[in-house]
Formats: structure tokens, sequence, C-alpha cells
């Protein structure tokens, strides 16, 4: 019998695990916005709409120190960011198109290389996800392999359940721990119906015939038809969870100052910019067939991923109304002409 | 503090000597402050780095000067944005952050007893002047060394005490050229684009590496050139300049396809160019 958490020990959980020191990330209503923001009391959990960004934060911040310097009588000193002081963190109330891309990001942040900034936070993290059933038109997680019941990414996952309770399934050993850390919280018990998800209306996508497709049509006409609309704001990557592009700048002074890394956007006509001027993404649809192609192909090349969760947020964001989904399912077609 | 290390931490160095090549292109020559670093920093010619002026940021150049030559590096720039700029407006003395040695390199040693032409433009020869040096300093492992280098005029050639060197040696064939209308009365190269004075000049393809390095659209004119002269796509060997940031495969700034430039180049063959998403 699945291990059973009723809606009111959700909300002590959070509370206990505060109280535990641990940071506590999740859906909370912040302004006018939900957002994935630090959550101190269980009450704040708000699990009623999809936050405005994705909860790829908490791994990749949208900037952070990445070292600080000074300098004193000429000479210049570096000092590391103590990333011991991490803490350990829980992300609670992911849908499976959130708490499924850290496993995508990961290929990136640890291949050749390690980024330690990522890593530490994902060493500390746990990933509490929950069955999606608030999804709307712009979802469309079920064609690109994921599902609103998908457990890729997470630790322990959440199922909701008519009665107001949620079946958890440990899906790692991290979400085992948790269980077993909070023994009072959970009961075993027959599972229950649960809420229905959203019947997605999006076909599924063959995703490696639009990867070939892709291959052979770096130069088709597709590209300007679709994205000469495009005005480069760089919404589109801001909210989602796999766009991974940084940039890194000093702020303060030569004398005392900090380095930082922090969120760019292939989309940013300045983001291909040679010293010398030359541009290779010059006009703005080169720039929105990297969008694609990365995501659909180059990291799928690189890293056997799609860079994609189907969250939808750059359908509802976009301010003129460039719906990926729907170019998707254009190439998905033009792939079976 | 115990912890696994910071891919983003520079070493720091000591600007030894500063050499304005041209009136906005500038060479530092550079010391590494730490006595462990300046003796383990190893890196071979074609690499790169990310040079940083503290309180600006990170720029990314080639390591110009060559592996042969111990106990400094140099990075060569044309002043053109902040980090530039603050480059430039560093003295003798100051302090500035590197980053590397990143990327892979020419393979040098695949290169013994071959004749090596080197086609360079503009402010790209500092990436070929590492692998110019590096192979002067071994030069009987090598054939013939050619050196076809052109800028728009006179004043825009950098490393001119160098040049001059190379021409006086009888072992290098210098073929130095300006575009039409950038030579002065007293010039004494030739006058006209690269791959032009290239086709003129028209060294061998046989047992023959051509090394290029150059703007896009010099490259673009000199590879059918090469092709005319006889060099394979396999004897050709390029190195691209692309906009970096964090020089290790994560920022997804230098990408060309499903290639990170920073990772799997800046060195490629003329086949591994063509053969990548045409987005140069």
């Amino acid at each position: 019998m699945p291990q059973i958490i009723t809606e009111a020990n959700l909300r002590n959980l959070i509370d206990l695990l505060v109280k535990e020191s641990t940071l506590v990330v999740g859906p909370k209503k912040s302004g006018t916005m939900v957002l994935y923001e630090p959550i101190t009391a269980g009450a704040d959990l708000t699990l009623e709409e999809l936050p405005r960004r994705s909860a790829k934060e908490l791994f990749f911040p949208v900037c952070e120190n990445i070292l600080t310097f000074k300098r004193e009588n000429g000479a210049v000193k570096v000092e590391d960011v103590d990333r011991s002081r991490f803490p350990e963190a829980v992300l609670i109330g992911a849908p499976p198109c959130d708490a499924g891309s850290p496993a995508i990001l990961d290929a990136v942040f640890s291949w050749d290389y390690q980024d330690d900034f990522y890593q530490e936070r994902r060493r500390k993290s746990t990933i509490i996800g929950i069955a999606c059933t608030k999804g709307d038109d712009a979802c469309f997680c079920s064609a690109v392999g994921l599902a609103p019941d998908a457990q890729a990414g997470s630790d322990l996952f959440l199922t909701p359940l008519k009665n107001g309770s949620y079946a958890c399934a440990a899906v790692t050993e991290k979400g085992k721990i948790l269980i077993d850390a909070h023994p009072a919280l959970f009961s075993e018990g027959p599972a229950g119906e649960p809420v229905p998800f959203l019947d997605q209306s999006t076909e599924k996508l063959d995703l490696i015939k639009i990867k070939e497709w892709l291959e052979g049509h770096f130069e088709d006409p597709l590209w300007e038809s679709i994205a000469d609309i495009c005005i480069g704001c760089g919404a589109c990557a801001f909210i989602c969870p796999a766009c991974h592009c940084f940039d890194i700048n000093d702020e303060g002074s030569a004398d005392d100052g900090t380095r930082r890394k922090h969120w760019d956007a292939c989309g940013f006509s300045k983001f291909t910019n040679h010293a010398s001027g030359h541009n290779p993404r010059d006009v703005q649809n080169k720039r929105y067939r990297n969008r694609i192609m990365h995501k659909f192909k180059y990291y799928d090349d690189k890293f056997g991923k799609t860079l994609c969760t189907g969250c939808g947020r750059c359908i509802r964001a976009c301010p003129v109304g460039i719906d990926i989904a729907d170019i998707l399912t254009t190439i998905n077609n033009k792939s079976a002409e | 503090m115990c912890q696994p290390k910071n891919i983003y931490l520079p070493h720091l160095a000591t600007i030894e000597a500063i050499v304005d090549e041209t009136p906005d292109v500038r060479t530092l020559r550079l010391v590494f402050q730490d006595d462990a670093v300046r003796e383990s920093f190893s890196f071979r010619a074609g690499q790169f780095a990310e040079y940083s002026a503290f309180g600006s940021g990170e720029s990314t150049f080639c390591i110009a000067s060559p592996p042969t030559r111990k106990g400094y590096i140099e990075c060569c720039f044309r002043g053109v944005g902040r980090v530039t700029e603050s480059l430039r407006g560093l003295e003798v003395g100051d302090t500035v952050g590197v980053r590397g040695p990143y990327g892979n390199s020419f393979p040098i040693e695949q290169f013994y007893g071959k004749n090596l032409v080197f086609i360079a433009g503009g402010i790209a020869l500092p990436p070929l002047r590492t692998v110019i040096w590096n192979c002067l300093d071994l030069r009987d492992k090598f054939g013939d060394i050619t050196i076809v280098y052109g800028a728009r005029s006179e004043a825009d050639l950098v490393y001119k005490r160098e040049l001059a060197e190379w021409q006086e040696r009888s072992d290098v064939r210098l073929v130095k050229c300006v575009d039409p209308g950038g030579n002065g009365p007293d010039f004494d190269g030739q006058v006209g684009f690269v791959p032009n004075v290239l086709e003129q000049a028209a060294p061998s393809a046989e047992n023959s590496i051509a090394l290029v390095c150059g703007p896009p659209i010099m490259i673009k004119f000199t590879l059918p050139v090469l092709e005319r002269l006889g060099f394979g796509d396999d004897a050709i060997y390029t190195t691209l300049e692309n906009r970096m940031k964090c020089g290790v495969g994560k920022c997804g700034r230098c990408n060309v396809g499903n290639v990170y430039v920073c990772k799997d180049g800046p060195v490629f063959t003329a086949r591994e160019v063509k053969a990548m998403s045409q987005e140069f």
C-alpha cells in the first residue's frame, strides 16, 4: 500500500523542515504572481497555479556571486564563495515540467568541467514533485516525453487524491530518506481516487522525426516565416525550465567588487556579437532558429536529452504570440510529408 | 575551506610588459603571481584563456605567446568594449586575472616534417603567432615555413618588429600585404587582399599544412584559393574566434550547431568546419 500524506500534514512537513533549518522552496503568492520562493510557513504553499518562472533558479539562480575581489595597496585578492554554506533545500510542489528540468540541466553543468555552484545545490536538494492537475491549453509536456504524472526528476512524487490527501511515491533514495525522517506525517493506506489530469489536447510529437527534419533544414523558409515577428525580448528563455545560457560580469569597482554569473538569452541581438562587430546570428530569425535547434537537436546530439519540458510558459508569455508547440507541430507534419 | 574547485576562479598575474602593436591593439605580457602556478601552468599552441580586468569582467583571447617560451604568457587584443578598454587602462605592475588554458590545440607533432603555410588577416595573427614561434623554436622539425599576413593598412599590421625579424630570416618566407589604399609610399610589402596575395605567392600544397585565421570574409575567400592550390580539407587548420564567456562548455554562447567551440575547438580542420551548421 502506498504512503499517504494529508493536506494538513504536507503543510506540517514544511513547518518541520523549516524548523530543521532546511530551505523550503515552493509555489507561493508573491505580489500579483505565484513564484517559487522560500516558504517559511506551510500555510503559504500555493498549489493553485503554475509559478510564473520555473524552478531552475533554485539550482541556477538568476544572478549569483562566483567570487569577490579586493585591491589593497596595489595587490588584488580574490576570494572564493563558500559553497559549503549553501543550505540543504527541499523543492516542494513542482509539477513534472519543473521537477524534470534539473535532470536535463545536470548534463551540461556536469560534463567535463564541473560547475560546483550548480552541483553543490543539486547535491543538497530534494525535489518533491506533484502530479499536475492544473494544466491549461498552453501545456504540452506529454508531447515532449513527459506527462502530468511523470516522476522523472522527482525524489518524492505526490499524486493529489480526490479526498484531499496525496499518494506519495519515493522515487529515489533521497525521497525515501525524507519519508523515513518524518514517519509521523505519513501513513500507509489505500491510494483512493486521484484527481483527474488535464486531458492534453496536444498530440504526441515524434521528437526523432523532428530532429531529423531539423538536421536537414538549417536553411529553410520556415525560419523567416515563424520568427520574423520575434522581438528578441528574451522572456521565453528567462521563464524556461531548461534554458541555461548565462553571462559573467563584474559589479562594483576595480578595488572592491564581485563577479557574477547571470542569465542570458540567445534571443538577444548581442549574444553572439564578435568584438569586430561581425555577428554570426545577425538577424532575429537566426536567433530563433538557434532556440529551436538547441532544444530539439543540438542538446540531444550532445547530451541525449530534449531541452524542453513542455511547460508552455514561453507560449503564455510571448508578447507577439509565438507558439513553440504550434511550430513543433508544423515541423512534425513537415517531417511526415 | 575545502570544497570542489570553483571553475570560474582566475589565477592572478602581473603585467610585466606592454606593447602597443597598433594605435588600438595592445599586447600584455603576464607573469603569474603564485610560484606554484608559474611553475605548473602549461598550455599548447591554439589554446585560449579568459582574461579579467577586475571590476569590468572577463574577455576571451588566445594565448599569443608560444608554449616554448616559459615563465610568461602574452595576450593581444583590440580595445573595443568595457573589459578590453579596462585592460588597456592597466599599467605595468598591475594585476589581471587569467583562467585557462582552455580548448584544444594545433596538433603540432603531426606537422613534423611538413611544410607550413600560415595565413592570417588583421588582428587574427596572434592565434597563429603562438604556432609560428612554437615551430620556429623547433625549426629543424619542419620543412619550408611561409607566412602570408595582411591587414587593412600598414598601421593595422600587428607584431611589426617580429614581421621584420621573420623577413630577415632565411628560413622563413614572409609575404606581407595591405589592402589597396592601405599602403604608404615606403611600404615594402605587397598591395592586395590576402586571398589574392596567397594565390600569387602560390605555396606548394605538397606535404604541406595550411593554418588560416582571419575575419570570416577572409576565410571565406581563402578556402577556395587553398583548394585550387591543392590543399585538402584535412590539411587546412583554422581556429574559430567565436564570442565566449565561460570557456568551459556551460554558458551556451560559442556554439556552432552542436559544437562547443570552447571545448571541441577552437582549432578545427576545414573538413570539420564544413561539416558544421554554417553559422559563422
